[in-house]
């Protein structure tokens, strides 16, 4: 049986017709030990046939090891989406429920031309002096989740200083542990930033401007709590 | 394997301005206010916020919609975002912040600008309310958690407490059944507030146990949960726990209201017992008001009911548009 009703369909062939160029989809999985490969494929594989747009390949992670080693995938399934100029956006698990939302519109966003995000987020954007690594821990029930998601992948969109990767978290229980991961969203950035819950992405921009200054001390910054601080000392603690 | 969940997330809000109607709040009430409002031919735009669909996309199963037995929460709240959609009603992901009065009607601030309209539909809902206990806050998505749907499989074959005693406390309760080794469930009365089919249901639950007549005092732990302190009627007691799920009602989303309609005590908007308030074109719809039933049905009736008023209220007053 399709994964895709005949609904969801036509209305995946209706967004993805809005788009004008291609967009790249390199999906790493393997045969052993990965329970959720096989379905990660047929999600891809029924998404392909929905546009000519899409281009997808499919590697195997252990034959094509000097592909996943140059695309620095540490898991799989992988799913790297782009427009072909750069692997700043990756899936680790399986695209399935809310998080197939987020993938179609990851995917959209790239077929598609102009700028996804609003002044205050590429402001900050342009006046980033170091890497980000975004990594957006989600499930596919979490309804609030690809809002997080989708700003890290839109940051990463707009700026080479920016990855992003969104990630299963039932699926790698050794990631979520490491990570923490007991509730959904929850967005770390460079290992020690965390938020838990979506934010607007001009609120997230402003959290990670003043997260960043903080990091140096190499201990946990926790960004709600930076948020919550009335705006005086905020940005105070900013400079 | 929950299915495929197809749509787009937050594209950027198209240019803030004049509408016929603006709705803030995305769940049942707004989506079905804009239904109504687009099929008026009114130019509508719903400010979603960022909880798409409301807190009916968060209850994993809804058995009392009619004519959709077994709904999945997500999925009805999906459909009714497109059907919205095709309607013609425009959705954004704006929140809004403060709405005021001026001359030309209704001016609401958004995190995305500015929307202007002569009508505007209240239909921001309610969030969890929380219980304002020690460690609470301190341990927010570290064990405690206000969303069974988003993180019960973070608590396979582990010990959770559930904190309430009405119906969502319940759902949620047999929700996490699935997941967890032990679900217990405190409340602070010697009966279940829930519809009996889900109160007999967690009853009869081996996984899941009630202590009565008790309440929760202090959540603690370290780097997550570890235990809980509850005061029962034998004296307070500690309780090994892994994670705690609030379910101890909701509080009413009016705060970019204050002061431009009449608010209750409890926060809600007050109605005229339907969706008219205390100030001319604004309505209001859903679990903002304070109204006794708060199920998904009556807040598409309100709704509906809301667009319908907004839709004569401009037909009385045509300058206003």
């Amino acid at each position: 049986m399709a994964l895709l009703s005949a609904a969801d369909a036509e209305q995946v062939r209706k967004l993805f017709s809005t788009m004008t160029s291609d967009v790249h989809l390199r999906l790493y999985t393997q045969r052993l030990n990965c329970d959720t490969c096989l379905e990660a494929e047929r999600i891809l594989s029924e998404l392909s046939e929905q546009s000519d747009r899409l281009k997808v390949e499919v590697l195997n992670a252990l034959t094509d090891a000097g592909r996943r080693e140059a695309d620095g995938v540490e898991n799989v399934p992988a799913l790297i989406v782009g427009d072909g100029s750069h692997g700043r956006i990756r899936f680790y698990g399986t695209p399935s429920g809310y998080e197939f939302s987020t993938l179609l519109t990851v995917i959209t966003d790239a077929g598609t031309p102009g700028d996804r995000l609003e002044k205050p987020a590429l402001d900050f954007l342009s006046s980033l002096a170091e890497d980000l690594l975004i990594r957006v821990f989600v499930t596919p029930t979490c309804p609030y989740c690809p809002r997080a998601a989708v700003t890290a992948a839109r940051m990463a969109a707009a700026s080479p200083r920016v990855r992003a990767e969104i990630i299963e978290a039932n699926e790698f229980p050794d990631l979520s542990r490491r990570f923490r991961v007991q509730g959904v969203p929850r967005t770390v950035v460079n290992d020690l930033i965390y938020l838990e819950g979506a934010l607007p992405e001009a609120a997230f921009a402003r959290g990670l401007g003043l997260a960043l200054p903080l990091l140096a001390k190499g201990e946990p910054v926790d960004m709600a709590a930076l948020l919550s601080k009335p705006r005086e000392e905020e940005e105070s603690a900013g400079k | 394997m929950i299915g495929l969940v197809a749509g787009i997330v937050g594209q950027p809000s198209g240019p803030a301005g004049r509408r016929d109607v603006v709705i803030a709040g995305g769940g049942p009430a707004g989506l079905t206010a804009a239904l109504y409002s687009a099929r008026y031919r009114l130019s509508t735009v719903v400010l979603e916020g960022y909880q798409p669909g409301g807190q009916a996309a968060l209850t994993d199963r809804i058995d009392n919609y009619p004519g959709v037995p077994g709904a999945r929460g997500h999925e009805l709240a999906s459909l009714m975002r497109s059907q919205a959609v095709e309607a013609g009603a425009e959705i954004v992901p704006a929140r809004a912040v403060r709405s005021v009065h001026s001359e030309e009607g209704f001016a609401t601030e958004t995190d995305s600008g500015t929307f202007e309209s002569p009508v505007l539909v209240i239909a921001t809902g309610a969030a969890p309310k929380k219980l304002g206990v020690p460690g609470e806050e301190r341990l927010y998505g570290r064990g405690v958690s206000y969303c069974a749907t988003c993180d019960a499989p973070f608590f396979r074959g582990r010990r959770v407490l559930v904190v309430g005693g009405g119906d969502s406390a319940v759902k949620e309760a047999l929700h996490l059944a699935g997941y967890a080794s032990s679900v217990t469930v405190v409340h602070r009365r010697d009966a279940l507030r829930a519809e009996p089919v889900l109160a007999s249901k967690l009853l009869k639950n081996p996984v899941c146990g009630v202590i009565w007549n008790s309440r929760l005092l202090e959540i603690r732990g370290g780097d997550g949960v570890e235990s809980v302190l509850l005061e029962t009627p034998g004296g307070p007691r500690e309780l090994e726990m892994d994670g705690v799920f609030v379910y101890v009602g909701r509080r009413a989303e009016t705060d970019p209201f204050r002061g431009l309609v009449e608010l209750g005590d409890d926060g809600t908007v007050v109605t005229d017992g339907t969706v008219r308030t205390s100030r001319e074109g604004v309505f209001a719809a859903g679990d903002v008001t304070g109204r006794e039933l708060r199920q998904i049905i009556t807040a598409a009736a309100d709704g509906a009911r809301a667009a319908a008023a907004a839709y004569d209220y401009l037909q009385h007053h045509p300058a206003a548009v």
